[in-house]
């Protein structure tokens, strides 16, 4: 069991992330406001370790402390060392620190990459163990509640596009360093690429609130963002269709380890792990289907089947989606002006963000998955497998990577979760405080004197 | 790595346990990195280092924090070189126990164990 856990959180964690990397060197990305004042108010002198460092973003923020960074991915620790930190390479779940000899550590969207229930509770153990008795311990992880989305299920993976990623990086109309995501983790790291576009965000152009920094919660764009839904909705528009099929994307299946288990004996048969992953995706479709798209009937009938491939799922998407066309049109046409625009903020990343709003790894703004399965629509559409046979895994796999989608585990924490989770089982530390923060579940806490 | 992330650092092999340390330093290649002096920093340093662990490392280490080591600023700035500013950048380091060899490579210690080497 424990080793398909592995299995899953290597294909799904950390070969994504170590394929991701590049992306990543030139990106700088801020800190959430609450771990910076967390590290700011450790004491001077203080052996602090962040543990999924990711590029290292958090090293820097107290000089007045040690700060070593841990990662599992060895490409973006070298990016971190590049930038001056001082990093290794490490398992959260194998720290290879002696007991008790470190007073802070900070876990930001990290533990939110394991599979199973018990290696988070082991990796926040070996936390635990590492620390000073009085130590203290912050722990971000995203959470299921979001706002402006919903997630079906606690057990999802989100799809990246790396495609255009590189696109923007390369494009010279890009100002400068475009805001983006850090992975971080000992699993984690982020979306690069926050770009996508939508027609009604461009529309909103003028909107001049945008101030959607990597620091915060795009309150701002929620603005611009909302009010574009709500017009959505009044007419039943394209942005809310378009939001509400971007919902029935969040595939998820239960990964709790008897359902594991199931999936992997299921599976065996394919030759194409990759594939593996994908057939046990299950899509969550649009309960309020105001997809309004001529194709509701099939739409509605799938969604009694929690197995349909994502792929197959996706190519109907695209037939049922008589504006697809014309959208991506706008979409390729509108790239410049996007990542232009990408320089003060992220536009349909703030349009989506209102509606699907998923915080990264490290509860970066939150990262509009929905516009990256906007985009890996787009490319799909260029397949000739458009119909609602189901569609060989091998085959709609390749459609995929074609589009270079990496899709990440996350096990997104529901209220109190978390808390419970160290409450039930991590007797030697105490929670000190708990909240929300940026679409993330939050928790201190304290290593108990006496233990361990 | 500097050493004071040595100081840190322990083998976690299956089975070694407190075993794993202090970790065996071989460096191959070493830099100086001037880091600025910040004697407050390193006078708060001191409490927590291993001292036996740092000895095995560096030569050039005193024997111990000699007393009122806090505003003697030359043990500080001796100690401050040591912790901070030496950097291996390619070696490895050794579980004392095991015998199990990590490497350090571009500055960067690998600590990963193979699936064998780690609990079942």
């Amino acid at each position: 069991m424990d080793h398909e856990a592995a299995q899953l959180e290597k294909q799904h964690v950390h070969d994504v992330y170590e394929s991701t990397a590049p992306y990543f060197g030139d990106l700088q990305s801020k800190a959430w406001p609450r771990v910076r004042q967390f590290l700011q108010e450790q004491k001077p002198g203080s052996l602090i370790a962040d543990i999924g460092c990711g590029t290292g973003k958090y090293l820097k923020v107290n000089s007045q402390v040690y700060a070593l960074g841990c990662d599992y991915c060895g490409p973006l620790v070298e990016i971190a060392r590049s930038r001056g930190c001082e990093v290794m390479v490490c398992d959260n779940l194998h720290l290879p620190f002696r007991d008790q000899g470190l007073d802070a550590i900070i876990s930001i969207g990290v533990i939110h990459h394991f599979s199973t229930k018990q290696r988070r509770i082991r990796a926040i153990k070996e936390m635990a163990r590492v620390l000073v008795p009085g130590g203290q311990l912050m722990i971000y992880v995203w959470a299921m509640e979001q706002k402006n989305r919903h997630f079906e299920k606690q057990d999802v993976l989100i799809p990246w596009n790396r495609a255009l990623c590189s696109r923007l990086l390369s494009d010279p109309s890009q100002p400068g360093r475009k805001p983006c995501a850090h992975p971080e983790r000992s699993h984690p790291y982020h979306p690069p690429c926050s770009v996508c576009s939508c027609s009604v965000c461009f529309k909103e152009q003028g909107h001049s609130q945008r101030s959607h920094s990597m620091d915060y919660e795009p309150l701002m764009a929620g603005t611009c963002c909302t009010g574009i839904s709500k017009e959505g909705e009044e007419e039943n528009g394209f942005y809310n269709t378009l939001g509400k099929s971007f919902r029935s994307w969040f595939f998820s299946r239960s990964l709790d380890e008897s359902t594991l288990r199931k999936q992997i004996e299921r599976v065996r048969p394919l030759k194409n792990t990759e594939g593996w992953a994908n057939s046990t995706i299950s899509i969550q479709p649009s309960r309020h289907s105001s997809l309004d798209l001529g194709h509701q009937e099939p739409l509605s009938t799938r969604e009694q089947s929690l197995d349909e491939d994502v792929f197959v799922e996706a190519s109907q998407k695209q037939l049922e989606w008589p504006r697809a066309p014309a959208t991506r049109k706008h979409l390729r046409g509108d790239q410049q002006g996007e990542v232009r625009r990408n320089g003060d903020g992220n536009f349909l990343e703030d349009a989506n963000t209102s509606e699907n709003c998923v915080n990264e790894d490290d509860a970066e703004e939150g990262h509009p998955s929905a516009s990256k399965i906007l985009r890996r629509i787009s490319a799909l559409d260029s397949t000739d497998s458009n119909s609602e046979e189901t569609i060989p895994v091998e085959e709609q796999q390749s459609g995929v990577l074609d589009s270079r989608a990496f899709m990440r585990y996350y096990h997104v924490f529901r209220e109190g979760e978390l808390y419970g989770l160290l409450k039930e089982h991590v007797a030697e530390l105490h929670v000190l405080s708990s909240g929300n923060d940026h679409g993330n579940w939050c928790v201190i806490a304290e290593k108990k004197d006496n233990c361990d | 790595m500097k050493l004071l992330t040595h100081n840190l650092l322990s083998s976690h092999v299956r089975g070694v346990g407190s075993r794993g340390f202090p970790l065996r330093l071989q460096a191959t290649e070493v830099r100086i990195n001037p880091v600025e002096f910040n004697p407050d920093f390193v006078a708060r340093m001191i409490p927590k280092v291993e001292w036996a662990a740092l000895l095995e490392a560096a030569d050039t280490v005193p024997k111990g924090p000699i007393e009122g080591y806090e505003h003697d600023e030359k043990f500080l700035r001796q100690m401050h070189h040591v912790l901070l500013e030496v950097d291996v950048l390619e070696g490895t380091l050794q579980c004392p126990e095991s015998g199990r060899l990590f490497p350090i490579s571009r500055g960067i210690p690998n600590m990963l164990l193979s699936d064998e080497e780690t609990e079942t």
